[in-house]
């Protein structure tokens, strides 16, 4: 994206226009591009600090520091008098890297904290860490988003980018116009879906014995590449007599996906040299998400793809910085440069870069809902500080999460509008917009990116950065900095060595190559396509990991007979507190999507109201009729307060990322 | 356990009869099992390789001994037909390496033939007269073929007419496949005889067909597949195997095996070179029987999988027979594993019946069947088309698909499952709809789109304003349709072809 200024007003467009070299989305942009310079100037906007009073409700402003001083002074009182642990951080996968690492930063250093974790541990955690145990590291693509156009068969499980990032969908249709053929594996024959030359409508939470059943077939038929495996991985023995216990027939009965379908998907993938197969949120997030897949990385490596030019396994982002955002310091377990906080040589590097003792350190802290678990509870925090989320309608079982914010001595929330979290705060702190502010951020593909700032931020606002330097200062230490490439200078020598080095990244090299790919250690020219040669492993091998299937947290009963999905719509982005703001995008609110023959089942019509419960709680909206979606499914868009209402807390064991994806439910008319 | 139907009737109703148990609570503490307690499971099959994961699972792998009596390793034994077929390798059938079971404890021994079950002391003899001990006892022994009394099969030395091949395990299979694969025309097989119209006859006749083999069924019931649908349905199936090539007889039993060829009961003598036995079998259970425990079909358990009269000894899988049901399928025969694992590991755990879904695996046949639809009792929705050689069924008591065959036509058959499964409440026309076409899918066939149907969803437009535009770069310009995920071109260019003139503005056609 771009920006300019046209007269008084501010217009976004295509980055092409400005470069024509923008690979990812060709320049291409969807309506919440275009649309996002909505927000400036709405009434809506933030422009003074807040501070709510809990005996009436009522919120009245105050100035920046006398917002500050309270609550850096609260924050030091819980620690004096509950310890470091008292106080928490939440973070968010749209944030910038310098704030991601700053963030981090203001828990381990200014506040002591362990207790730290952020939304991206919603959205993509799952894959990183199969990414992790299988390449021995997470880059969320291991080749640019373009080399889709390149492959013989794309395979897009749980992904509709045709409505979550539309210019790339752009790249499917290049494909096909190639040659090359489209799978998509979805419960709702989405836009994406429509595009495919292969769609397969399993129940929800069972990609994973699609993708045993897959294997089991490419076994079968002789399909598996061995002098790959042979040569480039380890543990392929177990798995391989693993799925044979998932032939097809057995695959149609857990997955309802005909067995015949399933031989068709394995002959295209058995018959085409370079086979492409990327995951979304529809496999990730879900209490075997892990597994889930690590069982299509089988596949992948079983047919030799991963470290073929055009081909392999790759994971499709869901938030503008989700790749950025968990490599510098505001996930539970790591430390900037996708460091482990565990390992004793990443805490002395980066303690050495802090200018402290490694033992001052905090360990390994809860993950996102186990942290917001516990907010208030005696053993938990007591104070909590949100930046960049809105976890009232994103997180899962969300009412849950309602009550727990309200047993908080202390909520901090920095937006820039009052988002329904926001409102439930004690403090709230007004921040700048993307557009008001300057940041590097690394694409799906790990390629940093440079975001400038275009306009001033309104009168009365201050970035994070700004936020977060005013609270260290206050609770004590140096001055930090505020200035974003600055910020970004002690980044680099923070990830120095890491698994995502940048130490060779500077904003003049990302201005000057238009983004540059780590791991980019210094003096190397970052790396566009891992694999080639090696993974990331000590010997270099990948890993082959048995999993089985186990079934989601919560199977369909008597009460609840019907599977609940969730998902997200064109026009709006994640939890909506900006898109639902931005008059330019329709927002008609939340919607019951579901099959005519449930609808007759249950008795409703298009449009009329309907209820959804689940055992954590109800919503009503409109029923949306439509014969795209399996008749035992039904689907709710999060970006509205209720969906999370109804959604499962269960977590993968490795990634502690919630069932967002699967529950059991009821609807009536 | 196999494809194979061992006839099976499989009642779900929680009211139907159940047997009194024989244990009582009192007892049942004083046999809860203990960690340390030596496992020792009777067979290698498809249940017995599930019962050792979910044994090696729980811990158990150390005290656990398999004695099984084929050479290979458990292996996917209802994936034969499709190894015959040519779809499947053989090497892919292994369900876990010896290696596997090594490197957990577990002491599998192969070509292993138990003797005698000795109750009193605990132990397993072995055909070398050598003991075993155990603690807990579990027989998953399977069925056995049961082989019709056809003359001339067996010849004067004792030994089988080398033109008579079983059809059950992984041996059979690669001495079937060594005949139906010999490159040389002469020796190959011309015309095989499959005896039995079940899933597995079904599947080996499409297997051998496949293949180039003239292939001939003969069955002695009325119909085809007769465990498990009606005629009407065999009727059907009958038709389709007739189009395929394979010509079928019906209440026909073969009786003796000449050089002319298979002579059926009913005059005709089918010339062949090969005769496959697929005609069913029973639950193998010879040894509980001689150890003095209750067989009635199978050896018969309580909900915990032990047998009646000793709670040291276990049953599963085909041998089994649970609440008067015995299988023959491996869907129940793993469930049951599930659960005797958690029992053997101490753990609440009890074994309530299955449903049972069988599913054709061969080739230009489709079939699958939902529970007991020739029995169960309930509301019948049926469609058929002999036409087209679909006949599909569901039996619905009380919103609940209860049982169903579908022949021909498995559309649907990933719903239909699910709500058998789940046992979902149905709506009262949603049966029947389940069997009618799929609606047709969105946008397939549009009618003239409307003015205000939404054309770009990423740009939000509508039909009405690409009409107003006079070009591709028009609308680019004006609406921004096209230039965000790009799937609405297509439509864009067609609305602008069609584009009525006279919409145009200040009416000058362009």
């Amino acid at each position: 994206m771009t920006l300019s200024r046209r007269g008084t007003r501010l217009e976004v467009g295509a980055r092409s226009q400005r470069n024509k070299h923008s690979p990812a989305n060709e320049g291409a942009l969807c309506r919440k591009g275009w649309a996002a310079a909505g927000l400036r100037g709405s009434r809506e906007r933030l422009t003074s600090p807040m501070v709510r009073d809990r005996a009436t409700g009522e919120w009245s402003a105050v100035e920046w520091d006398q917002a500050l001083d309270m609550v850096a002074a609260r924050l030091a009182e819980l620690r004096a008098t509950h310890g470091a642990d008292a106080n928490a951080v939440f973070g968010g996968g749209g944030l910038t890297n310098e704030k991601a690492y700053q963030l981090g930063k203001l828990a381990r250093v200014a506040l002591g904290t362990s207790q730290i974790d952020y939304n991206g541990r919603w959205c993509m955690s799952s894959a990183a860490s199969a990414g992790n145990q299988a390449f021995g590291v997470d880059r969320g693509l291991p080749f640019p988003l373009a080399d889709i156009e390149q492959t013989d068969v794309c395979v897009l499980v749980g992904s509709n980018l045709a409505e979550t990032m539309p210019p790339a969908a752009r790249h499917l249709d290049r494909l096909r116009e190639n040659g090359g053929k489209v799978v998509v594996i979805d419960p709702r024959l989405t836009p994406t879906g429509e595009r495919a030359d292969l769609f397969l409508q399993p129940v929800p939470g069972t990609d994973l014995p699609l993708a045993l059943g897959i294997l089991h077939l490419l076994d079968a038929a002789g399909a598996v590449d061995e002098h790959y495996v042979a040569e480039r991985t380890t543990g392929f023995d177990d798995v391989r007599r693993s799925v044979a216990a998932w032939w097809p027939e057995m695959v149609e009965r857990v997955s309802g996906v005909e067995a015949g379908r399933l031989r068709e998907l394995a002959g295209l993938l058995a018959s085409a040299e370079k086979v492409m197969i990327l995951t979304a949120r529809g496999a990730e997030q879900h209490a075997q998400g892990t597994a889930t897949v690590l069982a299509w990385i089988n596949v992948a490596l079983a047919l030799g793809m991963p470290g073929r030019p055009y081909a392999g396994y790759g994971c499709l982002t869901g938030q503008g910085n989700g790749q950025g955002g968990r490599e510098h310091g505001q996930k539970a377990d790591q430390l900037p440069g996708y460091r482990s906080i565990d390992d004793p040589e990443a805490r002395a590097h980066v303690a050495a870069v802090w200018g402290i003792d490694p033992d001052a350190i905090p360990g390994k802290g809860r993950s996102a809902s186990e942290l917001l678990d516990a907010l208030g509870t005696p053993e938990g925090p007591k104070s909590l500080l949100v930046f960049g989320s809105n976890v009232v309608v994103s997180a899962p079982n969300a009412g849950h999460v309602a009550s727990r914010l309200a047993g908080l001595d202390l909520l901090v929330v920095a937006d820039m509008v009052m988002s329904e979290t926001a409102a439930l705060a004690d403090v709230v702190l007004p921040v700048t917009q993307w557009a008001e502010e300057t940041g590097t951020m690394t694409n799906l593909e790990g390629r940093v990116i440079l975001r400038t700032q275009a306009v001033d931020p309104p009168a009365g606002v201050r970035s994070d950065l700004e936020v977060i330097a005013g609270l260290a200062a206050r609770l004590g230490g140096p001055r930090w900095p505020t200035d974003p490439e600055e910020i970004f200078e002690e980044l680099r020598a923070a990830s120095r060595g890491g698994r995502a080095d940048y130490s060779g990244i500077s904003y003049d090299r990302i201005r000057a190559e238009d983004g540059v790919f780590w791991p980019c250690p210094d003096g190397s020219g970052g790396a566009p396509r891992l694999f080639a040669d090696s993974f990331f492993h000590p010997d270099g091998l990948a890993r082959f990991i048995d999993v089985d299937h186990r079934g989601a947290a919560e199977e369909p009963n008597d009460d609840y007979p019907l599977h609940l999905t969730t998902g997200r719509i064109l026009a709006q982005y994640q939890s909506g507190a900006q898109t639902r703001r931005i008059k330019d995008l329709p927002d008609d609110g939340a919607f019951v999507e579901m099959h005519p023959l449930l609808a007759d089942r249950v008795g409703a019509h298009d449009g009329d109201p309907v209820v959804v419960r689940t055992p954590r709680g109800e919503m009503k909206a409109p029923a949306r009729v439509v014969t795209t979606i399996r008749p035992d499914t039904i689907f709710v868009p999060f970006h509205w307060v209720g969906a999370n209402k109804l959604t499962n807390d269960a977590l993968d064991p490795s990634s502690r990322m919630p069932e967002f994806k699967v529950c059991a439910a009821a609807v009536s008319a | 356990m196999s494809a194979a139907a061992v006839s099976c009737n499989t009642s779900f109703d929680g009211l139907s009869g159940r047997s009194d148990r024989a244990s009582s609570p009192a007892n049942d503490v004083l046999q809860q099992p203990v960690r340390g307690d030596r496992i020792v499971i009777v067979g290698g099959g498809m249940a017995a390789a599930r019962l050792v994961e979910g044994l090696v699972a729980r811990g158990l792998g150390p005290q656990t001994t398999v004695l099984a009596e084929e050479q290979h390793a458990p292996y996917n034994r209802i994936l034969l037909s499709a190894v015959l077929e040519g779809t499947h390798r053989p090497e892919a059938l292994t369900l876990r390496e010896k290696q596997w079971y090594a490197a957990r404890g577990v002491d599998l021994r192969l070509g292993c033939l138990v003797a005698d079950i000795h109750r009193d002391t605990r132990t397993v003899e072995l055909a070398d007269r050598t003991t075993v001990p155990y603690d807990r006892l579990v027989l998953a022994t399977g069925a056995i073929p049961s082989l019709p009394p056809i003359r001339g099969t067996v010849r004067a030395d004792g030994s089988l007419d080398p033109r008579v091949q079983a059809f059950r395990s992984l041996d059979d299979c690669v001495r079937l496949l060594a005949l139906v694969d010999r490159q040389t025309l002469h020796d190959r097989p011309r015309r095989a005889v499959i005896v039995g119209g079940g899933l597995l006859g079904l599947q080996v006749a499409r297997a051998l067909a496949v293949r180039g083999i003239e292939t001939e069924i003969v069955e002695g019931r009325d119909h085809l597949l007769s465990s498990q649908v009606d005629a009407s349905a065999g009727k059907v199936l009958k038709r389709s195997m007739a189009r395929l090539g394979t010509q079928v007889y019906l209440g026909a039993r073969a009786t003796r095996l000449t050089e002319e060829g298979l002579r059926l009961d009913n005059g005709y003598t089918l010339e062949t070179d090969l005769v496959v036995l697929t005609a069913g079998g029973r639950p193998r259970a010879n040894l509980a029987r001689r150890a003095g425990l209750t067989v009635n079909r199978g050896v018969i358990v309580d909900d915990r999988l032990r047998s009646i009269d000793d709670p040291h000894v276990h049953a599963i899988g085909d041998c089994a027979e649970h609440d008067g049901n015995v299988t023959g399928f491996v869907s129940p025969a793993w469930e049951q594993a599930g659960v005797l694992a958690d029992v053997l590991a101490g753990n609440e755990a009890t074994y309530e019946g299955h449903r049972v879904v069988a599913r054709l695996r061969a080739t230009d046949l489709d079939v699958c069947v939902l529970g007991d639809p020739r029995n169960e009792v309930g509301e019948v929705v049926e469609i058929a088309n002999p036409v087209t050689g679909t006949h599909r069924r569901l039996v619905v008591r009380e919103g609940r698909i209860v049982a169903g065959a579908l022949v021909g036509d498995l559309s649907r058959v990933g719903v239909i499952t699910q709500a058998f499964d789940r046992q979902t409440v149905l709506g009262d026309h949603e049966a029947g709809r389940l069997l009618l076409p799929e609606p047709m899918p969105a946008g397939a066939a549009r009618p003239r789109l409307p003015d205000d149907a939404e054309v770009c969803s990423c740009a939000g437009v509508d039909a009405g304003r690409i009409r107003a535009c006079r070009s591709l770069e028009d609308v680019r310009e004006t609406t921004r349709a096209t230039t965000g995920c790009g799937g609405c071109a297509p439509a864009v260019r067609q609305l602008l072809a069609t584009r009525e003139p006279e919409l145009s503005m200040e009416g000058t056609p362009l």
